[in-house]
């Protein structure tokens, strides 16, 4: 049996704003089986994004365990945390973040550069993801020569062209129109279930949650 | 897309920034080019000077150079003729000229001046050395100055003067003077001259006490067979060190000297040069670096969140530092080379115009303005352009790279 994608246990993080500690999460337990599309939903300040930046290995926690895909990564130095983002988690922002000078082939191939893929297995993989998208005739434009429902189509193709374990997604349809939004989140669905992906995706946004396996909520840094 | 094509496409973000912060490294790569190369010219031409004044070796007996002499050609040579002829075998040497160094009173009849000069085969001299005089009145060719011409020859009595010397005496070609100097036996001799032109060296100092007989008249005048040394004028001036080593282990009985160590006024202006534009150089260095820094400054500022991005996707510190290097790198390649190219303009345009410095201390005439082209210069210009250019891209990215991710994600 696979062991979950997202194992959080008891998970406590504070920030401090100059003498005062702020709690942004207050044990959280959170298990996400693998292949799963769960979201986190919750008002603003509830610690939605401090508990995906923690899945996504790119924040600390200060107490508690964190063991993805079956391996404690909550030690991990620096480094390690970020060799472990380059191969097995993908990002998608809310604003895209896509790299202005590149153009959207250079955008999606650029984890592969950063995974060392060769050249030629690299055009291959680059071209699928690309058609998978429906972006196969765009892969030359740069980013701002798209539109916003294309710019999030890049982005996803950049975040599961390596076939990463876990996708975290950052509020991806916040700045959608409502028939755009729904796109983005089938693609997300039937492309996370092709590449055998784990999503954990923070919204607020009922199109969202509605194609989701499961919904959790959190408020006040408290996962219901 | 490679690392060097993604860095490129970053320095074309904001063209018209990139624009100037390359041109000022391509105006301080080639500002060091351009006074590195007049460095360097004026260093060969003081070298070519140096070596054409003294010759290439001085050959002498030890004592010549070792000690001072207490009476003229106390530590002269004799057997000079028959050596001169054996160097002049070696394949090398181009030209052997006896030297004697003379000085006393020049006199007209009515003043008394001090003069120092020399006594040598002066047409000879001109050969090998080229242009070394400048004649403001008279002739040399007319009068002759090689030994045995009837005129001007062994036993001939004219004589060059010097410029100042020559306004002080009130003479002129034609008139007639009296030098008096002391004999190698310590007494005194006095000979009538007769003035054939009035030269001057550049050298306001000299031109005030210098005159020049032929060598004849100079051992006349010390009442000696002697002369004080040989100058040894080789085919190449990169042969001296070689042609030294050799000649002086086949010759125990003489020293034999290279013309850089006579050449003190080589050495300091080399000195001096070396400091001014080592500082200048610097000067630009500085410039160049906290221009590149201050562009790439504001290039991390503006993708903080971008490096954040491309943090989260897996890239190490070293590896947004290193694409913030290749940026630099990269500008400062442009720049070096748009800088050389200026610079090869300038070089190729300068000797049409005719530029000249104005004379250096001490001298009466200026000199051209050239720059010379040196290949190891434009290597290491260039070199040095592009590793500022890189440091002070590693310098202001390095803090932005280890920046909390989350932190540089939240940036606006």
């Amino acid at each position: 049996m696979k062991p979950p994608a997202i194992a959080l246990t008891g998970i406590v993080k504070h920030y401090r704003m100059g003498e005062e500690d702020i709690p942004a999460l207050k044990g959280v337990d959170l298990s996400v089986p693998a292949g799963a599309f769960v979201a986190v939903r919750g008002p603003s300040g509830s610690g939605k994004s401090t508990l995906l930046n923690i899945c996504g290995l790119i924040d600390g926690f200060d107490a508690g365990s964190y063991r993805l895909a079956g391996e404690d990564v909550g030690g991990l130095d620096e480094t390690a945390r970020t060799l472990i983002r380059r191969r097995r988690i993908g990002f998608i922002f809310q604003s895209y973040n896509l790299v202005p000078v590149m153009s959207v082939r250079d955008n999606v191939a650029y984890p592969l550069l950063l995974n060392e893929v060769p050249d030629a297995e690299a055009r291959a993989r680059v071209d699928a993801i690309l058609d998978q998208v429906g972006l196969a005739g765009l892969a030359e434009r740069r980013p701002d020569q798209l539109s916003g429902g294309q710019r999030q189509r890049v982005a996803i193709a950049r975040a599961l062209v390596k076939s990463p374990t876990l996708v975290i997604a950052d509020e991806p349809t916040a700045n959608l129109d409502t028939a755009t939004a729904g796109q983005v989140v089938d693609l997300m669905k039937t492309l996370g279930a092709r590449h055998g992906a784990t999503f954990l995706i923070a919204t607020h946004d009922d199109r969202m949650t509605a194609h989701c396996d499961e919904v959790r909520g959190l408020t006040d840094g408290v996962l219901q | 897309m490679n690392a060097l094509r993604l860095a490129w496409l970053n320095v074309l973000r904001n063209r018209r920034r990139s624009l100037v912060t390359i041109l000022i490294a391509g105006v301080g790569c080639a500002a060091v080019l351009v006074a590195g190369g007049f460095a360097l010219y004026t260093y060969e031409a003081l070298e070519d000077g140096a070596a054409r004044e003294f010759g290439h070796l001085t050959v002498a007996r030890p004592d010549y150079f070792a000690r001072d002499e207490e009476t003229p050609m106390q530590y002269g040579m004799d057997g000079y003729r028959a050596l001169a002829e054996k160097l002049e075998q070696d394949p090398r040497v181009r030209r052997v000229l006896p030297r004697l160094q003379l000085s006393g009173l020049i006199s007209n009849g009515d003043k008394s001046m001090v003069f120092v000069g020399s006594g040598a085969d002066i047409r000879a001299e001109a050969e090998a050395r080229g242009p070394f005089l400048q004649v403001v009145e008279g002739t040399i060719d007319k009068v002759g100055l090689t030994e045995g011409n009837p005129l001007f020859g062994t036993g001939g009595t004219a004589v060059l003067l010097g410029v100042d010397l020559a306004r002080s005496l009130g003479a002129h070609p034609g008139s007639g003077l009296t030098l008096l100097a002391t004999t190698t036996t310590g007494g005194m001799n006095a000979i009538d001259v007769e003035v054939a032109a009035v030269v001057s060296t550049g050298w306001r100092e000299l031109d005030k006490r210098l005159i020049h007989v032929d060598l004849a008249t100079g051992q006349r005048l010390l009442m000696t067979d002697r002369v004080g040394s040989l100058s040894v004028y080789l085919a190449d001036t990169a042969l001296t060190a070689a042609a030294r080593a050799e000649l002086a282990a086949a010759d125990s009985a003489h020293a034999y000297k290279p013309w850089w160590d006579q050449a003190f006024y080589y050495h300091s202006v080399r000195a001096l040069y070396n400091r001014i534009f080592g500082l200048l150089g610097l000067i630009i260095a500085a410039l160049v670096f906290f221009s590149v820094a201050n562009t790439l400054a504001m290039a991390v500022v503006e993708r903080t969140r971008e490096i954040g991005t491309l943090r989260a996707m897996g890239a190490l510190p070293a590896e947004i530092v290193a694409q913030f290097v290749r940026e630099g790198a990269l500008i400062g390649f442009t720049g070096a080379a748009v800088g050389t190219l200026a610079a090869g303009a300038v070089i190729l345009v300068l000797p049409t115009l005719g530029l000249e410095m104005p004379p250096p201390p001490g001298r009466s005439v200026g000199y051209p303005l050239l720059v010379n082209a040196s290949l190891p210069l434009t290597l290491i210009a260039n070199g040095a352009i592009v590793a500022l250019c890189a440091v002070a891209a590693w310098f202001v990215s390095r803090h932005a790279a280890q920046k909390p991710i989350v932190e540089a994600l939240g940036h606006v």
